[in-house]
């Protein structure tokens, strides 16, 4: 009984948080709703049309559909451990509300089931989710029976038991070892590490490849290589051992499969409950003792730079320096900086890729166009790195807002310095993209100005966005930055972000179009062209102003007559 | 120093402060004690420039705080009632950081850090992380910080919160001789016996409303209390002094027998 009232406050937040958020609160849970739905759906299209594309393969189509299974099975473990992992360090041993629990007449047992559950939904919810769409392609595209769907549910409640007793049991002797807070720091940077070895690994196999015919026979002896059984040690193998046959249209059993992820999963908590008994009052003793912080020693260099800066300087630089030295010394933060830089390697590595030469497009006329269309592209990638750091910048401040409420400081210094801070690294990001593509385009002597000055006047606009709507949705209570970037008001940043950069790249395709048009035929412009070119360019100026000013202005309004 | 004219703040159907009025001279110790949820860290924070009072004006060092709310704020040192500070900066760190914020660039700056950090004994902290520190470390750091600038005016919600009792007298020393020296200290405290010992005149608040002011004596008089403790004297004015001793039998009562 006393587990389920461990687990009650977690509901009522929940509850309450829709209770008393009032209207807003609901509008916020309808958006986030809409967006869960919109991938939803797309994962289920696209799922859909692979695997109709696959059944097309003769002899080949079932066995491409099974190997999907597995990768799918095989991810999801990967990612429902990885995710147990962390969330277990939370729930066991660092969330706040332990000292309490932990003072109540509640026994270790007690506490272990309530955090397990809390471990196993908290972890697996959003796969069970997102995996909802893929299993139902596969029912559907396959005419699966009922016994497949009621398979699923067997097969998935001790698949996710087992991930969730793997991943509470690691956590358990990690903390052994390491103090909890330095074990999520690394935990951190190891997942960040694996998730840029993946998207290196995926992207270089090229699979763009699977639709061009000439490669298709490599393709083929690939998968006859893979059409050996995956590894018979793999909870993964399991479950799509289990499923696969329920998906023919006369079931075959799949008992066996089924027996054997119940009995490991159930065995596994077993494991982990006598493990957690054994070493859990230990291991929250020492959490409790640790309170000191890596504080970057990854980058000590850094940090030693920062330190031996010149202590007396103007409030603007002081306000930056203050979140550079946090940017640097929070491990979570600037660890991020190696999924940018991987990223930047995989959209120039894309370019470079591009089969220009096989489609039936004069060339030069197509490297043109793709370069203006990277402009868009470009300002998509620095709308998303800004809504992670630019949107969160004020609501960064947490708790501590009330030095710069109480200081000599305006609102208009410390949001314009928030911009000038983040506005230097943003503007290079967008040039290195905007330049190197246009390199690796080789396009001509119009695109190679266009698309850098374009993209520097729209970073001024990107930023601002940031900082102002960062400004208008502060959260100061949040104990996790990337929850602000996650919530209502990030979500309206990415979408007025996108609107300014559609807009921006509309305004300039057409005089674009005509200049190109002129320069590639030799031409020069009549009047009203030139009328055309001057107006868009004027209007293209005032999209950019508005974009600066109306957000900064409104967000140090709103940030001036913050109460919270 | 510091002039309250109909203070008034609503937070939608609730006044939280209703219509304060107060005065303090300068070189004065006011003390604002009030039961929980009286109105008294509203008033504080209105006073620190934190919010904006729905009605009512707010004169320090006869600037108007809502009109030139940097200028006031420059003459003012404001402590909360919870330390939430920097955790990522190292405590001289923050203490640089404060002093630029403050425009504190005179002569001497370093060697007046680095005293503060002495007197408060944080100076074998100094170059660690504000995150490693105890709650009564992170009170001690923010007083030094709010001291730094030399303010005319020291705004403390709860001053001895969290302190052990050398921390507590060390403050009480800091209150004397910087009241010496001519600063106007505006304070709230639960600690009634720090109000007695160290405020020259104490105002009451409860329910938004300033129920009466002045010093323990005249308190006293107002009060007509025979018992000369400032205790019983707030416990009378608030109406409280009944409650306390009333309904608490059942305490040691095992459930069943409880009516």
């Amino acid at each position: 009984m006393k587990v389920l009232t461990l687990l009650v406050p977690r509901w009522w937040g929940f509850r309450n948080d829709l209770y008393f958020g009032g209207r807003r609160s609901l509008i916020k849970a309808g958006s986030l709703l809409a967006v869960a739905v919109g991938f939803w759906v797309g994962i289920y299209v696209i799922f859909y049309r692979v695997l109709r594309y696959f059944q097309a393969v003769e002899e080949f189509g079932d066995l491409l559909a099974y190997k999907l299974l597995t990768m799918v099975y095989l991810t999801f473990f990967g990612l429902l451990i990885f995710s147990n992992v962390l969330v277990a360090l939370n729930t066991f041993f660092l969330s706040q509300d332990l000292e309490i629990i932990h003072a109540t007449p509640v026994s270790i047992g007690e506490i272990f089931a309530a955090r397990f559950l809390d471990t196993l939904i908290e972890s697996s919810w959003m796969v069970l989710l997102f995996g909802i769409p893929i299993f139902t392609a596969y029912g559907l595209v396959y005419q699966a029976s009922l016994v497949y769907y009621l398979g699923l549910v067997s097969v998935m409640v001790p698949y996710l038991i087992l991930a969730a007793a793997l991943g509470t049991t690691i956590t358990m002797i990690l903390v052994q070892v390491f103090p909890a807070q330095r074990t999520r720091d690394i935990l951190f940077l190891l997942s960040l590490l694996v998730i840029i070895l993946l998207f290196f690994l995926f992207r270089f196999t090229r699979p763009e490849r699977l639709v061009d015919p000439d490669a298709f026979a490599s393709v083929i002896t690939y998968f006859r290589a893979l059409s050996a059984p995956a590894s018979p040690y793999l909870p993964s193998s399991w479950a799509s051992e289990a499923i696969w046959p329920l998906l023919k249209p006369s079931p075959i059993s799949s008992g066996f499969y089924q027996g054997f992820l119940w009995v490991n999963g159930l065995a596994s908590l077993v494991v982990c409950a006598f493990v957690a008994m054994w070493v859990y009052p230990e291991g929250w003793s020492k959490s409790q003792e640790s309170g000191r912080l890596l504080a970057g020693r990854f980058l000590g260099l850094v940090s030693k730079q920062l330190r031996s800066r010149k202590p007396r300087c103007s409030q603007t630089l002081t306000l930056m320096g203050k979140d550079l030295k946090f940017f640097f010394r929070d491990n979570t933060q600037w660890s991020q900086l190696l999924l940018i830089l991987a990223l930047i390697v995989l959209y120039l590595y894309n370019y470079s890729v591009l089969p220009l030469d096989s489609v039936k497009v004069p060339t030069f006329y197509l490297q043109n166009l793709i370069a203006f269309l990277n402009v868009g592209l470009a300002g998509f990638v620095l709308a998303s790195i800004g809504v992670r750091f630019v949107f969160t910048a004020v609501s960064g401040e947490g708790f501590s807002f009330w030095i710069m409420q109480s200081a000599p400081v305006s609102m208009r210094r410390l949001l314009w310095s928030k911009f000038l801070l983040y506005l230097a690294p943003l503007l290079l990001l967008g040039l290195i993209l905007t330049i190197a593509t246009n390199e690796l385009l080789q396009v001509g002597a119009l695109m190679r100005w266009l698309a850098p000055i374009t993209i520097f006047s729209m970073v001024f606009g990107i930023t601002a966005l940031g900082v102002g709507m960062g400004a208008v949705f502060p959260n100061f209570r949040a104990e996790n930055i990337t929850q602000v970037a996650t919530g209502f008001g990030g979500l309206l940043y990415m979408i007025l972000a996108m609107g300014f950069i559609a807009l921006v790249v509309i305004l300039e395709a057409g005089p674009v179009y005509i200049l190109f048009m002129a320069q590639a035929r030799h031409h020069s412009l009549s009047f009203f062209q030139w009328l055309y070119v001057g107006g868009s360019i004027l209007l293209l100026v005032l999209v950019n102003i508005a974009a600066v000013w109306l957000p900064m202005r409104y967000g140090i309004r709103k940030l001036a007559a913050y109460e919270g | 120093m510091i002039c309250l004219e109909g203070l008034t703040k609503r937070f939608k159907q609730v006044t939280a402060v209703d219509n304060v009025s107060l005065m303090v001279a300068p070189g004065e110790i006011y003390g604002f004690l009030g039961p929980n949820g009286a109105g008294k860290t509203t008033t504080i924070k209105m006073l620190a420039g934190i919010i904006r009072p729905t009605s009512g004006s707010i004169f320090i060092d006869g600037l108007d705080l809502l009109k030139h709310p940097i200028e006031v704020k420059a003459r003012v040192g404001f402590i909360p009632d919870r330390p939430f500070l920097y955790e990522k900066l190292t405590g001289s760190e923050f203490m640089s950081f404060m002093a630029n914020l403050y425009g504190f660039n005179g002569a001497g700056r370093e060697k007046r850090i680095q005293k503060f950090l002495e007197l408060f004994e944080l100076e074998d902290w100094a170059k660690d992380l504000v995150g490693s520190y105890s709650h009564g470390m992170k009170q001690r750091l923010i007083m030094s910080a709010a001291l730094l600038h030399e303010p005319r005016v020291f705004i403390v919600d709860e001053p001895l919160v969290g302190l052990d009792p050398k921390g507590a007298r060390l403050i009480k020393r800091i209150f004397t001789r910087l009241k010496r020296s001519g600063l106007t200290v505006f304070m709230s405290t639960h600690t009634l016996e720090v109000a007695e010992e160290l405020c020259d005149r104490i105002g009451i608040i409860q329910k938004g409303e300033l129920l009466a002011e002045g010093t323990v004596t005249e308190l006293k008089e107002l009060a007509g209390q025979e018992d000369p403790r400032l205790e019983s004297i707030f416990l009378h004015l608030t109406g409280a002094e009944t409650e306390s001793t009333e309904d608490i039998g059942f305490i040691n009562q095992k459930n069943s027998s409880i009516p």
